[in-house]
Formats: C-alpha cells, structure tokens, sequence
C-alpha cells in the first residue's frame, strides 16, 4: 500500500449545493489519530462534532487515493476507491456500499464550511472493506495501520506484592521485548514498527516506579523511583497469541525517607544496578558460552531450501544473547560470532577456560526420512566405561597443598570426563529446557535424550546440545528460518536458565530429568 | 660278409645310446605324463559363497526416528570374524526400495576384525563421512545401524568401534562420540 502525498490527490470538488448541517454546532479540533504504513507516520486530524470523532473526506482522499464526488441531484457524496463506492447522504447513518450491503455509522455525513465530515469509524466499517491492502483502525491508542507493519498491541497489568512490584506485560501478537537499564529507566524494546500500548497510571506511592509510556517508535520507558534495587523478569503461561514477560522491580529493604538516625547523610542515589552485598552467596550462574554449531566449511544439515545448520544456530546464538544479556545481566560468551570452523575441543575449551557456569550448544537436526520432525535436547550420556572412569576418579580423591597455605580435595578426573560430574545439573537444565519449550508456537514434539554426545564430553559445567528441529523436515526448515520461531527459542531457553539460576541459588536441589 | 672292427664299434655305441634312452623314456617318462600326486585338486564340494544365513539389518523406520530390524540372507561366513564381515557387507550395500538405510551412498567396507573382549572393529571407506548428511540423528542413526547389525546377529561382539580409512574418528558429523566402541542401544531399535 502506498499513501499518498497531498501534492497528487485526486479530490474532486463539486458544486456545493447541499446545506450545511453543522449550522449552530462549532466543532472543535480534537487529538489527531496516526496512520502507520510503510511510509512512515502521518496525522489524520479529528474534529469533535456533537460527541462524534469526525475526520474530513478530503484528508481521507489525499491519504487513501480516494475520489469524492458530490451529486447534488442525489443530495448525496459518492466516496470511490477503484472499482468500489460507498455512497453517503448528508443526513443519514447508513451508507450504501457497491454489491448492495448498507453500513451503519454512528454519525451522518457533516458539512464544515467547505470540507464533508464522517465519524472516525467510517475508517473501519466503510474504507477497509473497500480497500485492497489491510487498514485497521485502532480507536483505544487511536492508530490506523496500513498494509503490512507490525503493531503488536500491549498491555500492562501491576502487581504489587510489598518488596516487590511485578509489571506483567501482554503483547498480541508475540514479540520478544529486549531489556536494559539505562540509569533510572528500563527500556523495552519490541521488535515491532510501532506499538499499540495502553497503560493503566501505575500504583502510587510505591517508590519503585514513577511513570510508564510508550515512546516511537518501538519502546516502553519505565520510570525508576528511589526504592527501586534491582529487577528481574519472567515469562509467564499465556494465552496463545499473545506473548506474556513479567518485570519484578524489587525495593530496596526500607523506604529512603525512613532513615534510622537524622545525623545520619542521605544515602546517594540508588545506583543503575544493586551493589553486591558482602557475605550475599555467589550467584549459581555468572557466565554462560553459547555454542553455535558447525561453521565454516563444516555447513552441518542442509534443508531442501537452502538454509543450512551453521546459518541457523548462529542466528539463534546472536539472538539468545542479546536476550539473556539484557534480560539476565549475565555474562554471555559465544564460540563463534561470524561464519568459522572451530573444533569440538576448542568450544568446550573456552567455557572450561572462562569457568562458565552453562554451556548450550546449538544445533539443527536431520533425518534420512523427512517425516521427523521437532525439537531435542541431548545432554551426555555415559557409557559402562567411562561410569567406571568416574566412579573410580570419585573413589581416588586426594588433598594437596594450595597456594597461600592450607590444602584443598581434588577429584582428579580425565579431560574428556569433565561432563561426567555434571550429569545431573545437564539433565535437569535440559527438562527446564523441555518445559518451557512446550508453549513455543508451532514446535511439533520435544523430548530429552541422553547419549554419548563427544561435543559435551569435556565441558566441565551443566551442557546441553540443543537440537531445534529437523532442517530435513520442510515445515520445521520454515520455523527454523522465521525471527518470529527463533526468537520463542531465545525466550524458552532464557526462561529455562532462571528457572536453574532461582533453584541453584535458593539452594533447592535440581531434579533430575523424568 | 665279415663286419669290420670299426664298424662293430659304431653299432655297439648305437646300441647303448637307444638302451639309455629307452630307458630314460620307461623310468622318467611316467612322471611327466601324470602330475604329481600333492599337486592334484581336490574333488570338487559345494563352495561356502553359496551357503547363507538369515540375519537381521537395520533400516530407517518410518519415523525417521528409529531403525527397524529387517531379516534378509546374507552369506555364510567361517568363523565370527569372517560372519561379521559378511554382516557388514550385506548392512552397507545399497537397500532396495522401499528400505532407506542411514549409510551414506558409496561408502565401501575395508575391513572387519574382533579383539579378545568382543570389540568389533569395522573399517570402512571415506565416503562414510564424506557423504554423511550430518545431524545428530542421522549420525546416531549410521552408526548405531553398524552396532547394531553386529550385536544383535553375533552374540560374541559386545561392541562395535567404526573406523574410516583404518583410523580411529572422534565423530561422523560433529555430535556422537566414536572415540571408544559404542554398545547397542536398544533406545534406537523400533519395537
């Protein structure tokens, strides 16, 4: 769809013959609605007239390529786009529309001076049907959305539990927002050309949360006040198109102003992130590499249309990160951020060398039959073997003398076995994994299996080789290649990565994988 | 007519050179003209090509998830090591239609040999990688059908280490673990 400018309108002034219908009523200017398109945002002014939201026909004309001619033996405007009409008379609801059908309007056709008014709605119930690409009129956040842009709406509902505000956020249709805090605000960017965002003023009083808006093009701003400490998300069930990702704002322990002792000085301005607090546990998870499988000359599975593995693990990689980054504030790694060969060795290496504390290893499936279908999650299985290896490698534990006095127990175990004393954390994680992906749209199956993965054999924390689904399968390639599927990836294994986080630093065990 | 004394002398080496000669022909001449006795073939027996067994392979099921034993013929072989061979030889040829098998088209059996402990070693042709489609079940697929065509029809063999080219490999594609001789998986086999 393309809109046009004012310069190439077609509007046809005829005579004016009819009286005006508006004599004795002043209308007066009301807040314009947007018109979003391809080509950007345009204001579509409003006037009230008696109640009514009512536009002009010839800034309809000038935005929709519409022709108005006016016939005055009819006493009536005939609005044409192409082939089609609707026909208006200045002092009836009803319009009449090619093909016979009637549609009624909540106000007539009105005269202002020179200009013919209709109501706001004649946008939806008279234009869109007419039209050939999709307008939607929007009348709560009062957007028009033309042709193919995305305008997720959103909605906020607050929940507020004492020490702890939680904002649930509902995008429709889903859309994965990115987080980051910037000094006293969060930023929510939604991948979107627009927002169509409502929110309820948030409760007051509470010091954690000042103001929240929308701002253009795609983000929500979160206003920070003096009580706010820290914040962490979540993504909540939710109903099927719609997306759901819950932001807890944490206090800090006692409002600013109740200060024990008067003498005592303000304390400074909250700072952007929580201080660590001495004594406080270390957190469970603090590094995560991310494993982007095959690359390079290695292309791994090929699909029928093209897409290759290497391609999609990468692009699943890049998203996964930005996500845990600003969701999580957690140190990300990546075995490879372009298009390049790495050896099996050298991607469990690295996490082994930075102390990662989570290790996923993406990858894409095949099957020399394309009926199979849907996700899997491997973590390593042992064999007879290297069960023996560890049992014995646990047996054989020795004290030596560390740096700086004292000594410390070793379990000395083979390279190659470093997975096998993360076993139970790698199933578990790979269940939270299983868990969260069940919700993810049009994902046919998933399950968990274990086997002697040699990409997980040497990673000495919880590892998991994520298969997505199968390239071999042409639906799962069509998933695999959409940002909409990739980034529901992104949000599940994010998801899943709290869910250990929380349990591993309430010190809950993890259970293992059913 | 009285023979002269040269005469008598040229008859009598004639008839010498003839008795040697005759006799070289009755006591030598039986051995050239009949072969030696070690040297004679065996009467002819039926050849062990043409004995066969019957034996389970593996072949994709229709999921595409799982292998599904098939029975077919597959030579005679002497011996366990000789039978694996055969095994691997009839599990790595082309299937017919509608059977689809997880061995890459083209890959070629080097060799099949067994240690003391049950370890099969089977040794194939380059093209087992080359040609390999890559995933992790595809791979899981490939080498569990050679682990499995050898443990489910030689009880002696316990496990199954795949070679390529007579080298030991880390992986086929990148996932499974091929350092050590995988055992079977009865996850992998479609009931």
């Amino acid at each position: 769809m393309k809109i046009r400018r004012p310069s190439s309108a077609v509007y046809l002034l005829g005579p004016l013959l009819l009286a005006s219908a508006v004599s004795g009523q002043a209308p007066t200017t009301g807040a314009s609605l947007t018109i979003l398109s391809r080509e950007g945002r345009r204001p579509l002014p409003v006037v009230d007239v008696q109640g009514h939201q009512m536009a002009g026909l010839d800034d309809l004309s000038n935005l929709f390529q519409l022709t108005i001619r006016e016939d005055s033996a009819a006493n009536a405007v005939t609005v044409s786009y192409k082939t089609r009409t609707v026909v208006l008379t200045p002092d009836q609801s009803l319009a009449s529309m090619s093909g016979g059908r009637l549609i009624s309007l909540p106000a007539p056709l009105t005269r202002q001076g020179r200009r013919w008014l209709v109501p706001v709605e004649f946008i939806s119930r008279a234009l869109a049907p007419m039209y050939d690409t999709r307008v939607e009129f929007r009348p709560a956040s009062r957007l028009v959305v033309v042709g193919d842009v995305r305008v997720p709406r959103i909605t906020a509902q607050y929940e507020d539990s004492g020490g702890t505000l939680r904002i649930t956020f509902e995008i429709t249709p889903k859309a994965a927002p990115v987080i980051t805090q910037d000094q006293n605000r969060l930023l929510l960017r939604v991948e979107a050309d627009a927002l169509d965002a409502l929110f309820p003023p948030p409760p007051s009083q509470n010091g954690v949360m000042t103001a929240i808006r929308a701002v253009e093009p795609n983000t929500i701003v979160i206003e920070l006040g003096p009580r706010f400490a820290s914040y962490r998300t979540s993504t909540p069930v939710s109903s099927g198109a719609a997306a759901a990702i819950a932001i807890d704002l944490v206090t800090t322990a006692a409002p600013v102003a109740a200060a024990p002792v008067a003498s005592v000085p303000e304390p400074p301005a909250v700072p952007a992130t929580p201080l660590p607090v001495f004594g406080a546990p270390r957190p469970s998870i603090r590094t995560i590499v991310i494993d982007a499988g095959h690359g390079g000359d290695d292309p791994g599975v090929k699909g029928a249309s093209g897409l290759t593995e290497k391609d999609v693990t990468l692009a699943v990689a890049r998203r996964l990160r930005s996500t845990i980054e600003n969701r999580l504030g957690i140190r990300v790694l990546m075995t490879r951020d372009d298009d390049a060969r790495i050896d099996a060795d050298a991607r469990v290496s690295m996490a082994n060398n930075n102390k990662a504390d989570l290790f996923v290893s993406l990858h894409a499936n095949g099957s020399p039959r394309p009926s199979a279908r849907g996700a899997a999650i491997f973590s390593l299985g042992l064999d007879k073997v290297e069960e023996d290896a560890r049992r014995q490698s646990q047996a054989n534990r020795e004290v030596l003398p560390v740096y700086g006095g004292g000594s410390r127990e070793f379990s000395l175990v083979e390279w190659e076995l470093a997975q096998a004393s993360h076993i139970e954390e790698s199933t578990a994680f790979a269940a939270l994994v299983e868990q969260r992906l069940k919700d993810t749209a049009g994902l046919a199956a998933v399950s968990i299996v274990t086997a002697p993965m040699r990409s997980l054999a040497g990673a000495n924390m919880p590892a998991i080789s994520f298969e997505m689904g199968y390239l071999s399968n042409p639906e799962d390639e069509k998933l695999l290649r959409s940002a909409e599927f990739q980034n529901g990836i992104a949000l599940a294994v994010t998801d899943a990565i709290v869910a250990l986080r929380d349990r591993l630093d309430h010190g809950q065990a993890v259970p293992a994988a059913q | 007519m009285k023979l002269k004394r040269r005469d008598i002398i040229v008859y009598t080496g004639l008839a010498g050179i003839l008795a040697g000669a005759l006799g070289v022909l009755l006591i030598v001449g039986p051995r050239w003209l009949t072969p030696p006795a070690s040297e004679v073939a065996p009467p002819p027996t039926a050849p062990a090509t043409a004995r066969k067994i019957r034996a389970r392979l593996l072949y994709v099921s229709e999921d595409g998830l799982h292998l599904s034993p098939v029975e077919q013929e597959v030579p005679y072989g002497e011996g366990a090591m000789e039978q694996a061979r055969q095994i691997i030889e009839a599990q790595v040829a082309p299937p017919q239609a509608p059977l689809v098998s997880a061995i890459p088209p083209g890959t070629r059996v080097r060799t099949v040999f067994l240690t003391q402990k049950g370890e099969a070693y089977v040794d194939l042709s380059a093209e087992l990688r080359a040609n390999h489609p890559g995933g992790t079940a595809n791979e899981i697929l490939t080498a569990y059908t050679l682990v499995s065509a050898l443990t489910m029809n030689i009880p002696a063999i316990k496990g199954v280490q795949i070679l390529v080219d007579g080298k030991e490999i880390d992986t086929l594609a990148g996932h499974l673990d091929l350092r050590r001789p995988l055992e079977q998986d009865g996850r992998w086999i479609s009931q």
